[in-house]
């Protein structure tokens, strides 16, 4: 009988060599596409390091760097503990109550993540702000461009908050809050006492993905401050590194770039080490009960008021200010060049697919080894390691990947998806990692005794299983893709993605000030919207969740 | 037929031995209960004879053949776990089809096959059911229904009863063992139920801490324990610490502690020599008029259905408790003075274990 | 005055009905286990008494007094789960100290009291430990402390054994009954395990698909059962299927089993002329020189006993048992059997059939 190539897979996949030297490609490809490349600039900051110095003594630009730097981490920690006052009242209502439409907001919560942040910058500029020279009816509340930016970043990480709380929420055994509540501490003091120091884990978790979140994004926020016209005087991070880009071409202020770059990812991993450490530290405080004042917020009024305002704040500052981009549909304005539009989406779903298919093809197996593998050394670097694209923002990652291949000559579309891969691998490999632990190693050891090959086992056991975990890491990490704006602009902004597209009408915008550009930026931004829609109701339809089955006995 | 044989099976996990060497012949076509406490090694032996595990020392053989490092697939050995693990994309047929569909088997064979054994469980009906949709009672037959239908030679059952409500569990004890035997095949089941394993196996393996204890027929290791643990392990005894007086005749006086004397079977130890002496609560009588070895005053009767156990606080020495049939429930009351007796060759005699009594007839 | 007064307990989810009008009451001090299949509402009910869900319909009085509203934190039941849930973060002693503080004791109080509880339970040696160190058993015996410790006089056990091993639920089972009795406290157990229930309760009550099917002492239960499901529930039991020939007026009745073989016993729920279930338990089964003709198919050995199984000459499976030392029969030898007449019970045939009447699923 004929063998057919997957049987010979099949075959090889017993033979321990064949696992082993598999398992060293995907390592070694993650190591060096992924790993090397994002940081890179560090090796080269310590070579240029005359270059690099002949900027930090010069005060006038230190001034501009520091405050951009500083601008970015105290946004981000300010957002990052905004999300996490407002976002555990409500993982809380997701996980452990039942109201009527409560699947709504299931929906609504993730909504945010289908909109590429720049829709979302415009959106957030015309709501809450008085944009230049557009006359379009939001609040027009005169704000700094520091209270603006954290109200757009708020926006695109408050999901990642209320998802991963929910998510260990889920997994908490509901018993011991009851225990403690059947001794006699009310619902505040049970959850205090017992739930959270259980749950410290999945805060610190949230913590790192909004904070990262927030570092990295450039496009909104760049939107956000151009319409307010403020896109010279304020800077984050990554909108100094795009506006140097855009101002002075590619070679020149690279030593800028560099330090920037460098102290970006620097302060950033040393969030992540600080993090992981306060996991293990730092307790929140549970052996003092204070019965009275603790029994008295559990109840009535104190619970209603929490339960409204957590509801108020996703509707006012979450899904209103988010949607507000569609009232450009109310007026009149110019189409973008719809053939150049077309061509710039191409473009992007190019640089997405191309990313996406990569993700799953080497991601799964890193998944699958991290996940059946946690207590070796190998598994827990891996499992580290495999953050840090994720941590490090999009901007500096974009930049030390183009120095890391500058002597290859490779093309700038190449490139650019090798960028859009290393910020949507972590995505793919962690959803994978997740969908995998919650599996029974049973099932495959069981369909290995009756005879199944290795790989026989994942294809026709594990894979139908996890299917729609892959499904939904494919598509987030596709529309992360399809949204990114920094990484684009540090690699090589000539490739005309959509977000540069936005981004160049929006620059028409602020140097012509012609509102007309500005309109058809929005046009463009809300297409892009409406594709990335779609692809969220196909991950909310693949990973449909049943609330409220629960089985009695 | 298979006849499987481990040879000095190590494994250590960090600090624990999980496997301290162990030897082992089943014979073709036996069923064999492992009987151990929780944290015994059962688990690891059963992953180190199908493969899932890799035994640090030791072979593990199938026949004459060597498979101590060959693949899962290759061994035929295929096991039944205690969460089912019914593929749960899969309907019930496909479920049970799946050993030869993973062979490649001819199709028109396995599905006679998997017709034949299906209708032995009487579930034919629920051949399109999902696995989800089924009671546990269900989910078990199925599982068993896929491994019988796979043509392995060799089935490892790793606690498959556990997760059942108990009533079901008894049901289910003699349906299982029935087809397994029907179907011809080698089996080792693995449990901490001391009635199921005298139910259900042909022989008993007891296993602690990672090392075999004893091997026999349920009656034998029942009967005849070589250790106090499995003295009070498989079916429970009244253990009293003793001194030994004299023997004769194949029988030993002993006098505990406080004092009283008693009787059991000569186990070959000097006079003054400590002793620990068991005896099943099932072979301890109680009466209120026969003369005993000792009195006790009757503290608790307990009504357990079929058999009642009787507490009697016995003076100088602690609790003793005697398991009779239900219809001497009329025959005591609490406060009565009771005789406690046994015959002596029911009564076994051991050394003072070397890691302490009470380590030794810890039950977990 | 009961302790505890259920009074037309009903509980709803969504469509599914888990239990219906539930009318129970539980004395003072009494142990009051809950037998049942999975699914038949045992743990809801439970749970509802605790105060953990509250019932659809119905209301709860505790010493006459109408609590069905009272939250959680505030009814004074003492809970242990079946998946034991002591908090991991905090030792032994940290948990069983929880329940005096959250109830506002000072310190040094809430510390010996927990300490009191953990003597009581033979865990004071192991106060220092984190649960994750010790055993089950070890475990549960420290739940059951915690539980104390909070100084309810009510107790619900929830399943507590259920994860257990079979020797050490032999042990532990004994333990909780004394220590619960020594304190007075009203105790209300759930399990599946009919063993267990009949070991350690006051009283039984048998549910089934939400109902409470029948409640009774454990002899009661094991000697008399109401029923067939309760006959077949609790103990072991031969079922035959039969007909009532004849009854005569001071007792002794007539039936015929399959093949027209008679059989005579002393009583019957049944009715002549009626087909009716006949129900005899392994240990009322004698082997005589004459009686109902059956071959023995297989025999196994329990330990104390050897179980017989034949099959009757009436297409009936019997069971009967021999003790350890006697003569065991070869296996398709012929016997003769005759039942206790007394003891063996007649119940007339379920409208269901009986595989429906006796399902445990």
């Amino acid at each position: 009988m004929a063998m057919s190539l997957i049987d010979r897979v099949d075959d090889a996949s017993s033979k321990r060599g064949v696992k082993r030297a598999w398992l060293i490609l995907v390592v070694l490809i993650f190591l060096v596409l992924i790993i090397l490349p994002s940081v890179y600039v560090l090796f080269e900051a310590v070579s240029q390091w005359d270059l690099i110095s002949g900027v930090a003594s010069d005060s006038g630009k230190m001034a501009m760097i520091w405050g951009a730097v500083g601008n970015s981490f105290s946004i981000a920690f300010i957002v990052t503990i905004i999300d996490v006052i407002v976002g555990i009242p409500m993982a809380w209502l997701m996980v452990r109550k039942n109201f009527p439409g409560k699947r709504y907001v299931d929906t609504l919560i993730d909504m945010p993540l289908a909109f590429p942040t720049a829709a979302l910058g415009f959106s957030v500029a015309i709501f809450w702000g008085v944009p230049q020279g557009l006359d379009v009816p939001g609040l027009g509340i005169v704000l700094s461009p520091y209270v603006l930016v954290i109200l757009l970043h708020l926006i695109f990480t408050y999901p990642y908050m209320v998802r991963t709380l929910s998510g260990i929420l889920e997994q908490l055994d509901p018993n011991f809050e009851t225990a403690g509540m059947t001794l006699g501490a009310s619902r505040f003091t049970a959850v205090r006492t017992i739930t959270l120091p259980l749950f410290r884990a999945g805060l610190v978790t949230g913590f790192i993905l909004c904070f990262a979140r927030s570092l990295s994004e450039t496009g909104g926020t760049y939107i956000a401050l151009s319409l307010i016209g403020k896109q010279s005087t304020f800077f984050t991070g990554p909108t100094f590194i795009s506006e140097l880009k855009h101002q002075a071409g590619s070679q020149a202020a690279m030593p800028e770039l560099i330090l920037i770059s460098v102290l970006l990812i620097v302060f950033a991993l040393l969030m992540l080490f600080v993090a992981k450490m306060m996991m293990d530290k730092v307790k929140i405080p549970w052996s003092k009960v204070w019965p009275k004042f603790e029994r008295r917020i559990s109840r009535g009024l104190a619970v209603k008021m929490r339960n409204g305002l957590s509801s108020s704040f996703l509707a006012l500052f979450i899904i209103i200010p988010s949607f507000f981009i569609f009232s450009f549909l109310l007026i009149d304005g110019p189409l973008p060049d719809m053939a150049g539009l077309f061509k710039a989406m191409g473009i992007s779903f190019l640089v997405a697919g191309a990313a996406t298919a990569f993700d799953i093809v080497f991601g799964i197996p890193m998944a699958l080894y991290i996940a059946r593998n946690k207590d070796k050394s190998l598994g827990k670097a891996l499992d580290m390691l495999v953050n840090v694209p994720l941590i490090i923002p999009t901007t500096a990652l974009g930049l030390s990947l183009f120095l890391f291949w500058s002597s290859a000559s490779l093309p700038g579309l190449v490139l650019v998806i090798l960028g859009h891969i290393s910020f949507t691998y972590p995505l793919v490999v962690r959803n994978v990692i997740g969908a995998v632990e919650e599996v029974d190693p049973s099932y495959e050891e069981i369909a290995k005794t009756l005879g199944a090959k290795p790989f026989q086992a994942f294809r026709k056991v594990l894979l139908p299983v996890i299917q729609s975990s892959v499904l939904a890491g494919s598509i987030l990490a596709f529309t992360r893709s399809l949204g990114e704006t920094g990484a684009t602009i540090a690699i090589d902004p000539t490739i005309n993605t959509v977000p540069i597209y936005i981004v160049n009408l929006i620059n028409k915008f602020t140097e012509f000030n012609n509102p007309d550009y500005a309109y058809q930026a929005a046009v463009a931004s809300i297409t892009l919207t409406a594709v990335c829609f779609v692809l969220m109701l196909a991950v909310k339809y693949a990973t449909r969740r049943k609330l409220g089955g629960l089985r009695h006995d | 037929m298979t006849e499987i044989r481990l040879e000095g099976l190590k494994k250590r996990f960090g600090s624990d031995m999980a496997a301290d060497g162990i030897d082992l012949k089943v014979e073709s076509g036996e069923y064999l209960c492992i009987l151990g406490p929780t944290g015994a090694g059962k688990t690891t032996l059963m992953r180190m004879i199908c493969g899932l595990t890799e035994p640090d020392e030791g072979r593990v053989f199938f026949g004459d053949l060597d498979i101590t490092h060959l693949d899962t697939a290759e061994r035929g050995a295929t096991m039944l776990s205690q969460t089912y693990a019914l593929f749960p994309n899969m309907r019930v047929k496909e479920n049970v089809l799946f050993g030869s569909w993973i062979k490649g088997w001819p199709e028109e064979e396995s599905q006679q096959l998997a017709r034949n054994i299906l209708s032995m469980m009487h579930m034919e009906s629920r051949s399109k059911a999902y696995p989800d949709e089924l009671s546990g009672g269900q989910q078990q037959r199925i599982a068993l229904a896929r491994a019988l239908a796979s043509g392995s030679r060799v089935l490892l059952l790793d606690e498959p009863l556990r997760a059942l409500d108990a009533r079901l569990r008894l049901e289910l004890r003699k349906d299982l063992k029935g087809m397994v035997k029907a179907m011809g095949l080698t089996a080792i089941h693995v449990t901490h139920d001391q009635d199921e394993a005298l139910e259900m196996a042909d022989r008993i393996a007891v296993l602690r801490a990672g090392r075999i204890i004893q091997v026999g027929t349920p009656k034998e290791v029942f009967e005849d324990p070589k250790t106090p643990f499995v003295a009070n392990f498989v079916g429970r005894s009244n253990m009293i610490q003793c001194r030994v007086v004299s023997s004769t005749d194949g029988k030993v006086l002993l006098e505990s502690e406080g004092g009283l004397r008693m009787e059991a079977k000569d186990g070959g130890h000097s006079p003054g020599a400590e002793v620990l002496m068991a005896v099943k609560v099932g072979n301890t009588k109680i009466s209120t008029t026969l003369p005993g070895y000792f009195e006790g005053r009757v503290e608790k009767i307990l009504y357990e259905g079929a058999t009642i156990t009787v507490e009697v606080m016995v003076k100088g020495l602690g609790l003793v408790y005697s398991k009779l049939p239900n219809r001497k429930f009329d025959d005591f009351r609490e406060g009565n003075t009771v005789s406690v007796s046994w015959s002596p060759n029911k009564a076994k005699v051991f050394d003072i274990p070397e890691g302490g009594i009470e380590y030794e007839i810890r039950v977990d | 005055m009961p302790h505890i007064r259920l009074e037309n307990i009903t509980m709803r989810f969504g469509d599914i009905t888990a239990v219906s009008d539930i009318d129970l009451e539980i004395r003072d001090g009494e142990y009051v286990t809950i037998l049942g299949p999975s699914g038949c509402g045992k743990t809801t009910l439970i749970k509802i008494v605790a105060g953990i869900l509250r019932p659809t319909d119905g209301k709860i009085f505790v010493d006459g007094k109408d609590v069905t509203k009272v939250p959680l934190e505030d009814r004074d039941t003492g809970y242990v789960f079946q998946n034991i849930a002591l908090f991991p973060h905090m030792t032994i002693r940290g948990n069983a100290e929880y329940g005096p503080k959250v109830h506002s004791v000072e310190e040094g109080q809430a510390e010996s009291t927990a300490d009191e509880y953990l003597r009581l339970v033979d865990m004071l040696d192991k106060a220092g430990h984190f649960p994750k160190e010790l055993s089950g058993g070890d475990q549960q015996k420290a739940a059951l402390a915690r539980a104390l410790a909070s100084g309810s006089r009510m107790l619900m056990l929830d399943e507590p054994l259920s994860a257990l091993d079979a020797r050490v639920r032999m042990e532990l089972r004994y333990e909780i009954r004394r220590i619960v009795k020594r304190l007075g406290i009203t105790v209300l157990h759930v399990t599946h395990d009919q063993e267990e229930a009949m070991s350690v309760s006051d009283r039984i009550i048998l549910m089934r698909k939400g109902r409470i099917f029948e409640t009774g002492t454990p002899l009661d239960m094991y000697r008399s059962p109401k029923s067939i499901f309760a006959a077949y529930f609790i103990g072991e039991t031969n079922l035959m299927e039969c007909t009532v020939e004849s009854k005569r007026k001071g007792g002794g009745v007539i039936l015929r089993l399959r093949n027209d073989v008679p059989v005579n016993v002393s009583k019957s729920k049944a009715n002549v002329g009626e087909i009716a279930i006949l129900s005899v338990r392994p240990e009322h089964v004698y082997t005589a020189t004459d009686g109902l003709k059956a071959h023995v198919r297989d025999v196994v050995f329990m330990g104390t006993y050897w179980r017989v199984r034949t099959e009757a000459e009436s297409q009936d499976y019997v069971d009967y048992n021999i003790p350890a030392d006697s003569q065991v029969p070869e296996i398709g030898e012929e016997v003769y059997l005759v039942f206790n007449k007394k003891a063996s019970r007649v119940f007339k045939r379920p409208k269901e059939g009986l595989t429906e009447a006796i399902k445990l699923e």
